[in-house]
């Protein structure tokens, strides 16, 4: 077996970013993609300051979320576990941008030049279209590596099969080869020198090593959480290495959460309520055109809308696929259910509406990426709102409706309220026990009081108050309802949107410099640094 | 549309010679005749120090071409008035109206004389950074040197933006134009702001990276935290401009806390000055009859000639000997029984109080820190140890001091290259394996050849080059109008002297005028090549100014820019890739380049020029032959002005004297040529040969990395601790320029020291600015210092996409970096709008927060402020150029000053 890796030498790099603009060039890429790139990282406090370049790029993990996410089948693994993306089938939904913890993919809706609007002749020759409104990332120049195989050179010894960066690195910092051959450079390498992978806790097992001083030599200054905690967001130059808000998935993306989680929410209510009481049909089509709103958003959102039918082409790894496949029984079975009012079915279907809301909440959760996305603790929290949104939105149509079912759907809604604010607070406390961008505990505090205010005690009271008031139990409770459905929207809204900071980048150790020790670790922007 | 794939590709080798670090050796990929892809040229691995790798500016080398902004045909000037409110309403003209509007020019000085009535040079020329140009400007020096005198010393940088103290000092004592550690066996390195991780290129990175997997440690000591400093072990942050205390401090450390024989005594007494005996004038005590420098032989206790074998020199002791000193003038005073210690004692006294308590203060390091970096030095330097090279068995010394800009030039710079230098001797590793070693020479002669630049001069030192200081000699009427050879007797008078000069003076001269020199007219022909002095010198509004009166400025032209703007005629040249050049590499030069090897690199154009560009040999050509200069240009290029002389002992390749050559034919007749030179005229394969290798190279010996050998041969000494020569010189000069009358230099003098004394220098900066502004410098509290950046640096790349976008991935770049505490107190905030004030302009951009800054010092990296350049002129960076001041005040003797003034900060908004 092969397994291509890349290690680079922290005592070596020297931040010139050779690297960067030889995979610009060996690439082809855009203005401003960076496959590779190199960090520059300052921690400590003057006058103890350290200041560290890190490569960074496609970390081609054994286990890649990119991978595991993509709906399409685009994104591959080679046997020789390089990661691929087929701009053929990619239809840029960018749910492997938001499933990478290594920031390392990227998506061009249109062509960029470097001058503005008109094309250089280089960007005329080998401009590829292929790449517009699709993912992508560094190949670890496999063309180069497949021709090394072809005729029998080896990549990462010879040039002609060796990775652009790799060969343009003026400080010999970057190295790439076989780490399943132990007599590999890389192996060797290895053996000689600490090392670390980043963000290994997440568990994607990288195949890109730092490493950071000999082995047999010196201690290591100890990685004390205390001590790299204490070099906090405050004193530390972290621009483009703290984590950062992704931009890939915005409202539209948020929108197909909104919607579809109230509108499974309310399609249940509908379904359960449809055993007492006939004429539901209305909520019920709503419930649906809602989550159809919710994935017609997508549509707008993905670079290839008109590849969107490729999204089914992955049931056995994507909750995408899964969500999509569902959808396609849930939508035929709800029609006819509402259509034929049959009670049973509403049920069936509001089941497959619950496997749907379980497969967004599964979306989230599978985005390791995203701190505040990937926790288990997010999987409740989706299907609560999700369902507490559907009894608020039931609550407002049986309120306006004046159906008797209303004061039943009231005290339900309140409960569900009260459970979802509770599985808020463990997703909370869940997320502070795990570590997290501050920033992204920052926006969660900001919005608390108001989840709080308006999601639970406003419609809680507004409840009681319709209960006590006969003339105005339907204002009453048709506000508490919207105020519900409001609050879990919000919330979803800003988790998707506002408290997606991405997982940033750290160290585990900063590098020996000739001489002395390693330093500590280096995690900008987190709350805790988790072992 | 996309292709599939392309239909033809070729790989072209060339090479990149944009900042001093290279040339780096490369391939271009070229697909159906577009340049698409820069690489290593991995064919030149085995034979180049940084393995055939290309540094990040290289890869800027396709936009650079593809430039949309190049300016593609001819240009003359149609609005007569220049400024930079003037739009100068370029128009296009033809390449013959443009040759021949210059050629008429030329004709007319010509016939008016070479020289104007105060005796300068009607033509000038300037060219950018460190000799680069002349990589690009083919057979532009042929034609030049056809021409006869030119005045180079209008400075585009020189001076301010380079070592400038270390090129004339380090010359004058080893040979070393530029100074470098021999980094592949150095084992301890103290750094006092040599940013070699930006500015050392290819060869520096690699030889660094590698160093440390070995091990060394280098101490990085600066007022911030530079990409070298982020590298070292050690970060020392010292107050800006008082590294010379911390350095004479290490010097007390060596000669008062440890015991003599850890240092290298044999070293001392041989092969330097130490022993020399000090008459009570200051001035050596010499031997009555042969004038010789005496020593004391500590066996037999007497007086000897220096050169006396088989005696026991005497470093310390006091003597009574009778002799003779020489002063200046050769004025002689006769001693009987003087009381008289060697140099060395003299030295031992003289740092006394230099202790590191005292540096403390004066450095803001802690005097344990200093004391301990001086003591690791000696420790590390393995004093009495041997290493063999090439068969020959030479000290091993892997130790040395490394010395950034601002440190050793301006005020200052003499007493840190002393230093630096002197430290190295202590222990005997100056020049010798894992020392400190020079790289070039640019001022001694020959300049290809360190070794060959070392002949016996007197007192048995190298002879050097001084521009003369007697009453006969002494050029009281200067050639060119910075002066550089009335005033900097250090400067000497190579091919590179005048960009050495005190360029300054050569601006400012033209604003006003210097008591007893001739009034400064502006030259009547201003040629340009690479470099744009509006924005790379000091007080970058005045030298625009000051350009705006030129009368006939013709700039080679990519793209506009703020000096072009002032054009007369654009004349647009091949970029890197286009034109075809011929150059000799390897052997040792400049910023840690030591080659195993040593011979030519082939420029081969990649792809055909754009537009009406013209390569720079067809340009030369023509202005030679219009100007009616052809045969004497090409009998210039047949004597090698362009790098190669085209014929040899048994070779001849030269060009018909009375044609026009074309561009092939010349640099054919120079590949043979240099075939012929690399194989003592074996072998004479030409152009086609270079375009399928893309070099040539022949061994280079590596003990021609060390001087130690050759002046062991010739049984020459370091002429130090004690600077006799220098202090003469120095008397000399003063009594020339006052004979003259001629005082506004008497500051300067100052400098001439036999053994420098410690000044400070943060006091000199202050009173000046607060003495020729009328400020109150209190209001001024922070030092303002820059940084090179490896991507920008030298490049003349700022209007590169791809060079932008990647300097924005290294911290600091186009911002104001600043400690985040002392911007807390200011409630600045990072990346809110800044003003940066100094007492003579301002500047603004946006503020980047750090840790790795000391509070009371700001940084601007690199050099901007563009409002003509395309797409630089939108950078809105901030850039100290504009900030500091062109003063007499702040020039050292050697005619430099630094990149340091003080500076306030005020926060203009918020940000974005």
């Amino acid at each position: 077996m092969t397994r291509w890796v890349t290690i680079a030498d922290l005592e070596r790099c020297v931040g010139c970013q050779t690297c960067t603009v030889a995979c610009r060039h060996a690439n082809a890429t855009s203005p401003a993609v960076q496959w590779r790139k190199v960090l520059d990282i300052e921690a400590g406090s003057y006058p103890n300051v350290s200041r560290t370049f890190v490569p960074v790029g496609c970390q081609h993990c054994a286990d890649p979320p990119c991978m595991h996410v993509c709906p399409t089948t685009a994104t591959r693994q080679r046997a020789d576990g390089i990661v691929t993306i087929d701009y053929e089938l990619c239809i840029g939904c960018a749910y492997c941008e938001v499933a990478c913890p290594y920031q390392a993919r990227f998506l061009e809706h249109t062509p960029h030049f470097a001058y503005g609007g008109a094309a250089m002749p280089n960007e005329i020759e080998r401009a590829d279209m292929s790449r517009m409104g699709v993912a992508q990332k560094c190949t670890y120049c496999s063309d180069r590596i497949d021709f090394g195989i072809e005729n029998g050179v080896a990549p990462g010894i010879d040039a002609r099969a060796t990775p652009a960066c790799v060969n343009s690195c003026i400080a010999d910092a970057l190295h790439f080869g076989d780490i399943e051959n132990p007599d590999s450079n890389v192996s060797r390498l290895l053996r000689e020198q600490r090392h670390f992978r980043m963000h290994e806790e997440i568990g994607t097992e990288p195949s890109f090593y730092y490493v950071y001083g000999r082995a047999d030599e010196m201690p290591v200054a100890p990685s004390d959480p205390v001590f790299a905690s204490s070099m906090g967001a405050g004193e530390l130059r972290t621009r483009g290495v703290e984590p950062s808000l992704q931009k890939h998935w915005d409202w539209k993306a948020a929108g197909n959460f909104v919607c579809g989680g109230a509108g499974i929410g309310l399609f249940a209510f509908t379904a359960l309520a449809s055993f007492w009481q006939s004429s539901l049909a209305a909520p019920g089509w709503i419930a649906m055109a809602l989550v159809a709103a919710g994935l017609l958003l997508l549509l707008f959102k993905i670079g290839r809308p008109w590849r969107s039918l490729y999204v089914m082409l992955q049931p056995r790894r994507s909750w995408m696929t899964r969500e999509a496949w569902v959808a396609a029984v849930f939508f035929p079975l709800g029609a006819l259910a509402i259509w034929f009012a049959s009670p049973a079915l509403m049920l069936a279907a509001a089941v497959t509406g619950l496997l749907f809301l379980f497969c967004q909440a599964m979306i989230l959760r599978a985005a390791k990426g995203i701190p505040a996305w990937r926790i288990p603790a997010v999987v409740p929290l989706i299907i609560v709102t999700g369902i507490a949104e559907g009894s608020g939105l039931f609550l407002a149509a049986t309120a306006l409706m004046q159906a008797p079912l209303a004061a039943v759907v009231a005290v339900a809604a309140v409960i569900l309220a009260v459970l979802r604010f509770w599985t808020w607070r463990s997703y909370l406390a869940a997320l502070a026990n795990e570590g997290a961008p501050t920033r992204m505990f920052a926006v969660f505090d900001a919005f608390k009081p108001w989840f709080f205010l308006i999601g639970l005690a406003l419609p809680a009271a507004l409840i009681a108050f319709g209960f006590f008031s006969a003339s105005a139990t339907t204002a009453a409770f048709a506000l508490a309802g919207l105020c519900i459905a409001f609050t879990g929207s919000a919330l979803k809204l800003i988790l998707v949107t506002r408290a997606s900071f991405n997982q940033g980048f750290a160290l585990e150790h900063t590098p020996v410099r000739g001489s002395g020790l390693a330093g500590p670790a280096v995690k900008p922007g987190w709350s805790t640094i988790k072992a | 549309m996309p292709r599939d794939r392309p239909h033809q590709e070729r790989i072209v080798s060339t090479y990149c010679y944009q900042c001093v670090a290279g040339p780096d050796l490369l391939t271009v990929r070229v697909q159906d005749g577009i340049a698409t892809e820069i690489n290593p040229n991995f064919s030149a691995a085995a034979i180049h120090p940084g393995g055939g790798k290309a540094c990040v500016k290289a890869f800027g080398l396709v936009q650079k071409a593809y430039s949309p902004n190049r300016v593609l045909y001819p240009m003359k000037r149609t609005n007569p008035k220049k400024g930079r409110s003037e739009e100068p309403g370029f128009k296009r003209i033809s390449w013959d109206e443009a040759l021949d509007l210059i050629a008429a020019k030329l004709n007319a000085v010509r016939a008016a004389g070479l020289t104007d009535d105060t005796g300068y040079p009607r033509v000038a020329a300037s060219f950018g950074g460190g000799g680069t140009p002349t990589a690009y400007m083919g057979t532009l020096p042929a034609f030049l040197s056809a021409w006869g005198p030119v005045d180079m010393s209008f400075g585009s940088g020189q001076g301010v933006k380079c070592t400038h103290s270390e090129h004339l000092y380090g010359e004058f004592w080893h040979r070393a134009f530029t100074v470098s550690p021999d980094t592949p066996l150095c084992e301890y390195l103290v750094s006092f702001g040599a940013n070699v991780e930006a500015s050392g290129g290819v060869c520096g990175v690699k030889r660094h990276a590698d160093a440390r997997k070995r091990g060394m440690k280098r101490v990085q000591i600066e007022p911030h935290l530079s990409v070298t400093g982020a590298c070292s072990a050690e970060w020392i942050p010292i107050k800006p401009k008082t590294d010379v205390a911390f350095l004479f401090a290490m010097i007390h450390v060596l000669l008062h806390e440890q015991p003599r024989v850890r240092l290298d005594l044999p070293f001392l007494k041989n092969h330097t000055s130490s022993p020399y005996l000090i008459g009570p004038g200051g001035f050596f005590l010499r031997d009555p009859q042969t004038q010789k420098p005496l020593i004391i032989d500590a066996a037999s206790g007497q007086a000897v000639p220096f050169d006396t074998k088989d005696i026991a020199p005497a470093l310390e002791g006091v003597f009574t000997v009778d002799g003779i000193e020489v002063g200046a003038d050769q004025e002689v005073t006769a001693h009987r029984a003087a009381t008289v210690s060697p140099a060395f004692a003299h030295l031992v006294a003289h740092v006394k109080d230099y202790s590191p308590e005292w540096a403390s203060a004066i450095c803001d390091v802690a005097a344990s820190t200093i004391r301990r970096i001086a003591n690791e030095f000696l420790d590390h330097a393995r004093v009495g140890e041997t290493i063999e090279i090439e068969g020959m068995t030479l000290p091993y010394r892997p130790v040395s001091i490394a010395l950034g800009k601002t440190v050793n030039n301006g005020w200052g710079g003499f007493e840190c290259c002393w230093a630096r230098t002197l430290i190295p001797c202590l222990v005997g590793a100056l020049e010798v394996p894992g020392g400190t070693l020079g790289t070039a020479v640019r001022l001694n002669r020959p300049a290809d050849n360190r070794w060959a630049s070392v002949k016996p001069g007197p007192d048995g030192f190298m002879d050097y080059p001084m521009n003369p200081t007697s009453k006969d000699d002494w050029i009281s009427r200067p050639s060119v109008r910075s002066a550089h050879r009335t005033l900097v007797p250090l400067v000497a008078n190579s091919a590179w002297s005048q960009a050495l000069g005190p360029t300054h003076l050569a601006w400012m001269m033209q604003n006003e005028d210097f008591e007893k020199l001739p009034h400064a007219l502006p030259p009547d022909v201003w040629f340009v090549y690479r470099t744009n002095p509006a924005i790379s010198f000091w007080d970058t509004k005045s030298i625009g100014e000051t350009i705006a009166r030129f009368p006939f400025t013709v700039c080679f032209t990519l793209t506009r820019d703020e000096t072009n703007h002032m054009a007369d005629v654009l004349l647009p040249d091949c970029s890197d890739l286009e034109g075809l050049q011929l150059l000799r590499i390897g052997g040792t030069k400049y910023m840690e380049q030591f080659w195993d090897y040593q011979g030519f690199a082939l420029r081969d154009p990649a792809v055909p020029p754009p537009g009406e560009a013209k390569d720079f040999t067809w340009i030369a050509t023509e202005l030679a032959r219009r100007s009616g200069l052809l045969e004497k240009y090409n009998a210039a290029v047949n004597n090698g002005a362009h790098g190669v002389r085209l014929s040899g002992p048994n070779y001849d390749f030269s060009l018909d004297l009375g044609k026009a050559h074309d561009v092939e034919a010349v640099w054919n007749a120079t590949c043979r040529a240099a075939s012929a030179e690399i194989t003592d005229g074996v072998e004479s394969q030409g152009l086609d040969w270079f375009r399928e290798h893309g070099f040539r190279v022949k061994p280079f010996p590596r003990l021609m990395w060390y001087l130690y050998p050759k002046l062991i041969e010739q049984g020459l000494r370091f002429e130090l601790p004690y600077q006799e020569h220098l202090l003469r010189v120095g008397k000399e000069l003063e009594r020339r320029l006052h004979e003259q009358g001629i005082h506004w230099w008497d500051k300067q003098l100052a400098e001439y020291e036999a053994l420098p004394h410690w000044r400070d220098l943060g006091a000199l900066w202050e009173n000046a600015l607060a003495k020729h502004f009328s400020v109150q410098i209190a209001d001024y509290p922070f030092w303002l210092v820059t940084s090179r950046s490896m991507q920008y640096s030298w490049g003349g790349n700022v209007g590169i996409q791809l060079i932008k976008e990647v300097a924005e991935n290294v911290a600091g770049h186009g911002r104001i970096v600043m400690n985040r505490a002392a911007a807390e107190k200011l409630g600045i905030g990072d990346d809110d709008l800044a003003e940066v004030r100094s007492p003579l302009n301002r500047t603004k951009g946006r503020v980047a927060l750090c840790e790795g800054i000391r509070p009371d010092t700001l940084l601007i990296i690199g050099q901007f402020d563009h409002w003509v350049t395309p797409f630089a002129k939108d950078f809105g960076a901030p850039s100290m150029n504009s900030l500091v001041p062109m003063l007499l005040d702040l020039t050292d003797a050697t005619g430099s000053s630094a990149d340091l003034v003080k500076v306030k900060i005020t926060r203009l908004e918020g940000a974005p």
